[in-house]
């Protein structure tokens, strides 16, 4: 592909660069006012995105049908609009309505699948033996089912984490640490590969690599 | 290594992942079970089928997941199966710019409508996932155009979740427990995740509900290798695999002068 000529897109692409740099100024400057600047424009931005398409959405999935008619979708509507009572404090009450309405709803759908998925398939697949299994599979096998106990035994509180319980339930407190450790070294190398992208960006931008 | 000012540390960083991009290395990048069960999963899609290209992650993790969703849907259209696409984040339009910009058949080789369809985003989380599993129809009046659902063939096929026959789930948060649960569980319908690095460890406990795990830019660059057709998954993964590395050294020496210290006092 070649480098962008449209006067559009090079102001875009070049302004992408230059706030990239603004807000890396935070690493070595700390906050300053180049910073905030580029920080108020992403969110603003991003802002500005997320009511054009809250429109857009509303006016396909919700005026589109009551424009054909349909007068069930008032109730969401109106539901949605309930919640703008918020910052007034005499008519605040109003607001907890479609608030209590969303947490049943969500809360009742979650629960639906969650007892299957998260707990019936998880015990399933910590005790099924793997299947053509090399010494490699077997040690998965017995540490994965290890992990599961000893770290299920540490949340036992009704009992105290002495006699029988204290060697699994140390071990477990250990397992929990190594799938944390794991979990945020996994954020980092996330991390690392936003700032990849960046990096590949700014390359681009100036030319030391090839635009694709 | 505590008294190294974390200025000079950011510099080594910024300049180890330039490198690569410079210069390409070509370290290897052998492919795992879980991105080659996502790869037979789609091998085995036709013509006949449907898959649904789910975007529930933002624009800010295209440096990580771009990679994947180019490669995937590079496969979906090679295999000519049809693909219906939508999504849970407002700059998702963007997205599904960069995606059809980068698969130029979805505008040449495939008809909109009726091979493949956009029908935009949708607020709610997993209430909407909900919702979709058991009717789309009934949450989508109209795709991103403003087209209604009657004048779309290919969504007319798509009643509820039993009328896709892959879930590829683009995420950057949640949404794959939310498809799991309610199309994986609720009704039977295969799931596979195109996630960032962090869910790795999340994702792989649903070994009996997951058809596979594409995991980042490294995901994107093996499922690269298997399409034969390398792109922006292979040219990071370089620098990715630098940036590991100077991220081990700094923690081991980080570590020894912190055992040296203590070991002073």
């Amino acid at each position: 592909m070649p480098y962008p000529t449209d006067p559009l897109i090079l102001s875009g692409v070049w302004a992408s660069v230059i706030l990239t740099l603004m807000v890396y100024s935070y690493v070595l400057y700390k906050e300053t006012p180049v910073f905030r600047f580029a920080e108020h424009t992403y969110i603003s931005a991003s802002l500005a995105i997320s009511v054009v398409v809250a429109y857009q959405t509303l006016s396909s999935n919700a005026f589109l049908p009551i424009s054909q008619g349909d007068m069930t979708y008032l109730i969401p509507i109106v539901l949605g609009l309930l919640l703008y009572t918020l910052p007034f404090r005499e008519v605040r009450w109003v607001s907890r309505y479609p608030l209590a309405f969303i947490v049943g709803v969500g809360t009742g759908i979650a629960i639906r699948g969650s007892v299957h998925a998260q707990m019936v398939n998880q015990v399933l697949a910590a005790i099924t033996l793997p299947k053509a299994p090399q010494p490699i599979d077997w040690f998965n096998f017995l540490f994965s089912l290890v992990a599961f106990l000893t770290s299920t035994s540490y949340f036992i509180f009704t009992r105290e984490h002495t006699g029988v319980l204290k060697i699994p339930t140390q071990l477990g407190r250990y397992m929990i640490m190594l799938a944390l450790g794991s979990y945020f070294g996994n954020t980092i190398l996330f991390r690392m590969s936003m700032l990849s992208g960046r990096v590949e960006e700014i390359l681009k931008v100036f030319g030391i690599i090839p635009w694709r | 290594m505590a008294e190294v000012d974390r200025r000079v540390l950011y510099w080594v960083m910024f300049i180890a992942l330039a490198i690569p991009f410079i210069n390409p290395l070509g370290l290897p990048v052998p492919i795992t079970e879980m991105t080659k069960a996502v790869y037979d999963k789609v091998e085995s899609l036709g013509p006949k089928n449907i898959a649904l290209f789910s975007i529930a992650g933002g624009v800010s993790a295209w440096p990580e997941i771009a990679p994947s969703m180019v490669a995937v849907m590079r496969h979906l259209v090679k295999r000519e199966v049809k693909i219906v696409v939508w999504g849970f984040f407002t700059d998702q339009d963007i997205t599904v710019d960069m995606i059809t910009s980068n698969v130029p058949e979805l505008s040449t080789k495939y008809k909109y409508g009726e091979d493949w369809v956009y029908m935009g985003y949708l607020a709610g989380g997993e209430t909407a996932v909900a919702a979709l599993a058991s009717d789309v129809h009934s949450v989508f009046k109209a795709d991103k155009y403003g087209t209604p659902t009657e004048k779309l063939p290919l969504i007319q096929r798509v009643k509820s979740a039993k009328d896709v026959d892959l879930v590829l789930t683009v995420d950057t948060g949640s949404y794959i427990t939310y498809y799991i649960r309610h199309w994986n569980v609720g009704k039977g319908t295969p799931v596979a995740e195109i996630g960032i690095a962090m869910q790795a460890d999340q994702v792989v406990f649903y070994p009996a509900n997951l058809v596979g795990l594409l995991i980042g830019v490294r995901g994107g660059a093996e499922y690269e290798k298997m399409i034969g057709r390398l792109g922006g998954g292979t040219i990071t993964m370089d620098a990715i695999n630098i940036s590991h590395l100077l991220f081990i050294i700094v923690i081991a020496l980080a570590n020894i002068g912190y055992v040296m210290t203590r070991r002073k006092k």
